[in-house]
């Protein structure tokens, strides 16, 4: 999860996320070979004694600094591109969650098998226990198996939030009268945080989202529990 | 074991304060291999035209390429691993899970190399 003073993403708890950092490495390679370039074209020129008031035009140069941006470009874009055709990729979840913003708190509905719904409200800084997190931590988490396919569809309704998870890197906008969808597959069992991600109220910062990725047989005790309460 | 993580990530040593060299794989090397080639083609240019400006310019376009270079083939090499990793990952699941089931994916392999036989 996050850190104090964090400036870099979280580590990756979806393949998804994974491709999301190495594409993020690549891209930053690419700039900080461009900045060392610019820095070292603006040290040559402040350096040099050569002046010329009479060149007009150049060839060369322009040939240079049309084509080596276009390759840079298509460098980037195209592992970008495959990213975003690969987030959009749903194969077959065997599992899909209704998750609705609501003024100010998410609420989660397991509608495949049975009529499973709850709200999740975030626990106030003066209710929470040692080793919670403050902001962050939900009376109610969103419980998920691990390493298996699941479908979210987000939606809102009152007015726009966004549903936003940086370590499995989703984020989607919950629109009311709009359903979006989403997929997403833990790597790994864990506790994933997040915030709601669009400006919705008063309280926009204080309706955090918790995911939780146990393995399967704790996610059929755990609904199973959750359905006994309700 | 969380206030070690952040202190490790405190300690990273970024280059002009955006490329993490410490904790991004293949950095470090690709950093490496064109500061190397860079000095090497530079003093090499300078050694044999006594250039100076020219020779630095040399340099930076020698660091620059190699560090390219480095860096795709390394991310590639790197890529590949991953997907090995993943595929043996996959396997070992499936092993596990189907043994001694008609989905016993070593079962199939011998049956295939005995019908041959």
């Amino acid at each position: 999860m996050a850190h104090p003073s964090q400036l870099g993403f979280q580590d990756a708890a979806s393949p998804v996320m994974e491709e999301l950092l190495h594409f993020h490495d690549h891209t930053l390679m690419i700039v900080f070979l461009i900045s060392t370039l610019v820095l070292y074209i603006i040290v040559a020129m402040v350096s040099t004694k050569l002046t010329n008031k009479y060149v007009l035009d150049s060839q060369e140069i322009e040939i240079v600094w049309t084509v080596l941006p276009a390759v840079i470009l298509i460098l980037i874009a195209l592992p970008s591109l495959r990213i975003l055709y690969l987030m959009d990729e749903i194969n077959d979840p065997h599992l899909t969650i209704k998750a609705m913003g609501h003024q100010w708190y998410w609420s989660y509905e397991y509608t495949d098998y049975e009529d499973l719904g709850f709200d999740s409200y975030m626990i106030p800084t003066q209710d929470l226990s040692p080793g919670q997190f403050r902001l962050l931590e939900t009376d109610h988490r969103m419980v998920v198996p691990m390493e298996s396919p699941i479908r979210v569809l987000v939606s809102a309704e009152d007015v726009l939030h966004s549903w936003a998870v940086p370590a499995l890197g989703i984020k989607m906008d919950a629109v009311p009268g709009r359903l979006n969808q989403t997929a997403f597959i833990t790597s790994r069992p864990g506790v994933y945080y997040g915030q709601c991600s669009e400006i919705c109220g008063r309280n926009h910062s204080f309706m955090p989202i918790v995911v939780e990725a146990v393995p399967l047989e704790h996610f059929e005790n755990w609904s199973s529990l959750m359905l006994e309460e309700s | 074991m969380a206030v070690e993580g952040e202190e490790e990530k405190t300690k990273s040593f970024k280059l002009l304060g955006i490329l993490d060299i410490q904790n991004t794989p293949c950095a470090r090397e690709a950093v490496l291999h064109g500061s190397a080639a860079s000095i090497l083609v530079g003093l090499g240019h300078f050694l044999a035209t006594s250039r100076v400006k020219r020779s630095f310019d040399f340099g930076v376009g020698g660091f620059m390429l190699t560090t390219l270079g480095s860096w795709f083939y390394c991310r590639y090499n790197n890529a590949k691993l991953r997907m090995q990793q993943k595929l043996i990952k996959d396997g070992l699941k499936n092993k596990v899970m189907y043994e001694g089931t008609s989905l016993d994916p070593t079962r199939k392999q011998n049956s295939s190399q005995g019908g041959g036989s």
